[in-house]
């Protein structure tokens, strides 16, 4: 049987927005492929591996304690990179989306190190940005949609070489202004969107399932699921985000 | 104010004149818009308010400033409304005139239309007190206004983050707010939350705190909104000898030491008498009471130490404060029980995790024969993100979804909420989607077995609007009528 190790980052700090969602989303539809899972949740000082994860996952946190793991996640700097190039997946919600880069200026203007594995940098906006969001993701031919939530106040902007996870329809993105949302590197994904992200976009969570096996080279074919209500959802929130009510209520930047 | 504008202010000169005129149309405006949209069977709390505050910026100052006794706020996430109906009721039993924005409207405008309400066509505001809860956000802007005698905080959680950004930003509201209250006055906190304790601030107000002393089974719910991890003063590891639910209990830090502060006012005991009310001993600084207290759930036991602390700042004897929370009643919307037939429905307002998981809680006291409807809108008073959801445990609820008749889901996001119960363990098939909130209520009513309980959890305007559906079925009567 197939099996996945899934490790999720420092969920006692980086659990805002509903992450509970994304893993829950991971696991569900992971059971209902028949692959088990298993998942390992670390802590800020707990001994660890990576070389026996397929994929991690880290949510988003608040400013103290995104400082807090920060300083963590920069001592397994070298073994993260060296997952990174073997393959593993990762999937990084908006604050340590934000860490992955090389650096975050915060509202105080102090800079903050990031771990630069991902050629993207953060500086604080001076507003926040919120509302819900729709972006084209070209990670399928066609491209499909995904549907979320941001909620941030870091505009992030990507380097010249990097891919964005897709280009956004309604919302603002990485940074408001470029049309991009989120970053592609490898198997790495990291973006902003939240809402939660993964029970509304299926396709997104059996692409991360799918990469996590072919990473061990299990061959496995997922099965072919009933999402039908996923799907509502996903529509509903795409009716949702263009319509006047929500154009009202979003900030602008 | 400053000196000259003071002597300005009372020179009766000009401006005077022209505030008086502006106080005056303001009242009337508000008043008429009130009567206005009540005819349209609408609470009114909004509109009136926010017109009248375009008119006269100064109105809920004026109109307080001519109360005998000052005002309250009630502020914090959770347990706004319940406190303050329980203040008010204590302040009522012991004599006193209140006017209080029962209906939960909190911000600005919602203080403002609610001290419209209660004041005469010429302005004037009979009373002695004025209990207002207040929204977090509104706090430090609403002090700087009314100036109130005292301040309660309840809690703070992670509560409609799409409005604050995060908790940092609640607490520093608050903080402002504190700041901002007259050094004569005195507040009222929550020793139990390490977030509310720990906000500094330069007031040298009255400080009463209040916490739980008692012995409570483990809380085997997932505390997603235990935000509070890590110690507010130095960032380290907190620990807790006592969880009582989320993040409040008994809690210090092992490296810098910051600890709950020895509470003032103490609930020290609970037993369940025959009648199958709860009977609490409370400590207070000179004497112990014992009094029976009819609502439910944990939550209120702090919205009731809330209440108990700040009756006893302000002076009400023991035997007034007891008389009076032995008749306490749910508030609008929070546990409200109506019934229909053989059939009771029990309405339950969901806005973040920790309230909705203690709904929960209720919930699976309860035998069979459950039918539920979950009602979700994402209008700003509701909260724009839904993701908050994910963090409730629903699981709970789908660990017993055999003793359920009816799983419904309405409301702008009911398809959210319908994922939200696949992802719980619900079978697809067992969930009904009706996004329709009115129809959506005719439904569950039908699909709750006689003798059964229907439990209504809805967000704040979904609430409101099956609010005026019952009404409408002749279930309640809006608040207004109360």
């Amino acid at each position: 049987m197939a099996l996945i190790n899934i490790y999720h980052l420092y969920p006692g700090h980086l659990n805002l927005y509903g992450d509970r969602g994304n893993m829950l989303a991971l696991c569900r539809r992971a059971g209902w492929h028949g692959i088990d899972i298993a998942v390992i949740p670390v802590e800020p000082g707990d001994k660890i591996c990576f070389s026996s994860c397929d994929l991690l996952f880290m949510g988003g946190g608040q400013d103290s304690d995104q400082q807090l793991v920060a300083e963590d996640l920069k001592s397994r700097r070298d073994e993260m990179r060296k997952a990174i190039d073997a393959g593993m997946t990762i999937f990084a919600v908006c604050g340590s989306y934000q860490l992955l880069g090389h650096y975050y200026v915060t509202s105080q203007g102090k800079q903050i190190d990031g771990l630069g594995i991902v050629d993207l940098y953060t500086e604080t906006g001076q507003k926040r940005l919120i509302g819900n969001a729709v972006v084209n993701c070209s990670l399928w031919k066609p491209p499909r949609t995904l549907v979320g939530f941001e909620n941030h106040a870091g505009k992030t902007y990507l380097g010249s070489s990097l891919k964005p996870l897709g280009e956004v329809i309604t919302g603002y993105g990485n940074n408001g202004t470029d049309k991009t949302e989120g970053a592609v590197y490898k198997n790495v994904i990291g973006t902003y969107l939240h809402g939660s992200l993964l029970p509304k976009n299926p396709w997104l969570t059996d692409y991360l399932l799918q990469k996590a096996l072919s990473y061990r080279n299990q061959k496995y074919q997922l099965l072919s699921l009933d999402d039908t209500l996923e799907k509502q959802a996903h529509r509903a929130t795409i009716r949702l985000a263009s319509s006047r009510r929500h154009k009202l209520q979003s900030t602008r930047a | 104010m400053r000196k000259e504008q003071l002597q300005k202010f009372h020179t009766g000169g000009f401006n005077d004149r022209l505030f008086v005129t502006k106080l005056l149309g303001a009242v009337w405006a508000g008043k008429t818009l009130m009567i206005l949209t009540r005819i349209l069977g609408r609470g009114g709390t909004t509109l009136p308010g926010r017109i009248a505050l375009t008119i006269a910026p100064r109105l809920s100052s004026s109109l307080i400033g001519q109360l005998a006794e000052g005002s309250l706020i009630v502020t914090g996430t959770n347990g706004k409304t319940t406190t303050t109906a329980l203040i008010t009721g204590i302040l009522k039993e012991a004599g006193f005139r209140c006017v209080h924005n029962q209906s939960g409207s909190n911000m600005a405008w919602g203080v403002a239309s609610a001290l419209i309400e209660a004041s005469s066509w010429t302005a004037k505001l009979p009373g002695n007190y004025a209990v207002m809860e207040v929204d977090e956000g509104a706090f430090p802007g609403v002090t700087q206004s009314i100036q109130p005698r005292g301040i309660v905080l309840t809690n703070v959680f992670r509560d409609q983050l799409d409005r604050y950004g995060e908790i940092d930003n609640i607490r520093n509201s608050l903080k402002r707010g504190l700041e901002a209250q007259p050094t004569s006055g005195f507040q009222v906190i929550n020793a139990d939350d390490p977030s509310l304790v720990s906000i500094e601030n330069n007031s040298c107000t009255t400080r009463w705190t209040y916490g739980l002393d008692l012995d409570l089974p483990t809380d085997t719910f997932q505390n997603t909104g235990r935000d509070i991890k890590t110690c507010p003063r130095c960032q380290k590891k907190l620990n807790y000898d006592k969880i009582y639910f989320a993040h409040l209990g008994h809690y210090h830090c092992p490296s810098c030491n910051y600890r709950r502060p020895e509470p003032d006012i103490k609930l020290t005991g609970r037993r369940i008498n025959s009648a199958g009310t709860a009977v609490l001993q409370i400590s207070l600084p000179n004497e112990k009471i014992e009094l029976a207290f009819p609502l439910l759930g944990t939550y209120n036991l702090y919205n009731l130490l809330a209440a108990v602390t700040c009756a006893q700042a302000l002076s009400i004897p023991v035997r007034v404060i007891s008389q009076a929370l032995e008749k306490a009643v749910p508030s609008f919307g929070r546990m409200e029980t109506f019934k229909l037939n053989n059939k009771t429905i029990i309405m339950a307002l969901i806005k973040n995790p920790v309230g909705a998981n203690e709904v929960l809680r209720t919930i699976l006291t309860q035998k069979d024969n459950i039918a539920i409807l979950m009602a979700i809108n994402d209008k700003i008073a509701d909260g724009t993100d839904v993701s908050w959801l994910w963090d409730v445990d629903f699981e709970q609820l789908s660990a017993v979804k055999d003793k359920l008749s009816a799983v419904l889901v309405s409301g702008l996001r009911a398809w959210d909420m319908a994922v939200r119960f696949k992802y719980a363990g619900f079978n697809p098939d067992q969930i009904q989607i009706e996004e329709e909130t009115n129809l959506a209520i005719n439904k569950a009513i039908e699909k709750t077995p006689p003798g059964g309980l229907l439990f209504i959890l809805p967000t704040y305007t979904a609430m409101l609007e099956i609010h005026r559906t019952l009404n409408k079925m002749g279930l309640g009567k809006p608040y207004w009528e109360d």
